[in-house]
């Protein structure tokens, strides 16, 4: 078994769930998260243009958006993009579909689509039956 | 690649924030959560708080950095107090960027 950890835009949600439910895979666990990426939030590219060469911190860090937003009290919007997390847990030789269903889904070509980990599960259990392994996810 | 969860003090998240940004790791998730340790909580005077807030932060990194990024977070929230929080290590065996359906971190 392994576990499927997407990151995916909000809107992006219905799709992603009426794709999955037609792979044949509908169980899922859904999470409102906030987070950020290499871009470091969303208004990074425009602050890195703003931020004056000598601006150093008090922490004793390399100036970056994030601290010179702290300095200036920009909306707090600029640090975290808010995003959906989905995690789903799936038989070995699911994994690769569900995978790629969800990247055609949610691909868009433009920075911010997410990203999908996938990670091994040792064992699960169906509180109702007791059933274990394979079978509780079945 | 390893995925990290550390669950943090929330008013220590932004001080943990900024020194993974400043040692090259700007990539993560947070989450608000609740819950509780080995101490059942909290006692304060005659009132009992069952389920503590804390911060969970998630990132993924490359199996060589994770001993870096443990120092990082450990460092910045360690107050020596009950409650500090803790952080959990595991495998990651794949990761796919959504915008180029690529297999790379």
């Amino acid at each position: 078994m392994k576990e499927i950890t997407a990151i995916i835009r909000r809107d992006k949600l219905p799709e992603t769930k009426k794709a999955l439910e037609d792979l044949g895979y509908p169980s899922l666990t859904i999470q409102s998260v906030e987070g950020r990426g290499k871009q470091r939030g969303a208004m990074c590219a425009e602050m890195d243009e703003e931020m004056p060469e000598s601006f150093c911190t008090a922490v004793k860090l390399k100036p970056t958006p994030s601290t010179y937003a702290l300095e200036h009290t920009l909306p707090k919007v600029a640090l975290y993009v808010p995003k959906r997390l989905l995690s789903m847990i799936a038989p070995d030789e699911a994994v690769e579909n569900i995978v790629q269903g969800i990247i055609r889904v949610n691909k868009t070509g433009k920075r911010g689509d997410g990203k999908i980990f996938v990670s091994p599960i040792e064992s699960a259990i169906r509180i109702r039956t007791g059933e274990e392994d394979e079978k509780a996810v079945s | 690649m390893k995925m990290i969860r550390a669950f943090i003090r929330p008013e220590k998240e932004q001080e943990v924030v900024l020194a993974l940004e400043g040692a090259g790791f700007p990539s993560l998730t947070k989450i608000p959560v609740f819950g509780r340790g080995k101490q059942k909580g909290l006692q304060v005077g005659p009132v009992h708080y069952d389920e503590l807030p804390k911060t969970l932060i998630m990132m993924v990194v490359d199996d060589k950095d994770v001993q870096l990024v443990i120092g990082v977070i450990s460092g910045k929230s360690k107050t020596g107090f009950i409650g500090d929080g803790k952080i959990f290590i595991s495998p990651v065996e794949a990761s796919y960027t959504i915008r180029t359906g690529e297999a790379v971190l």
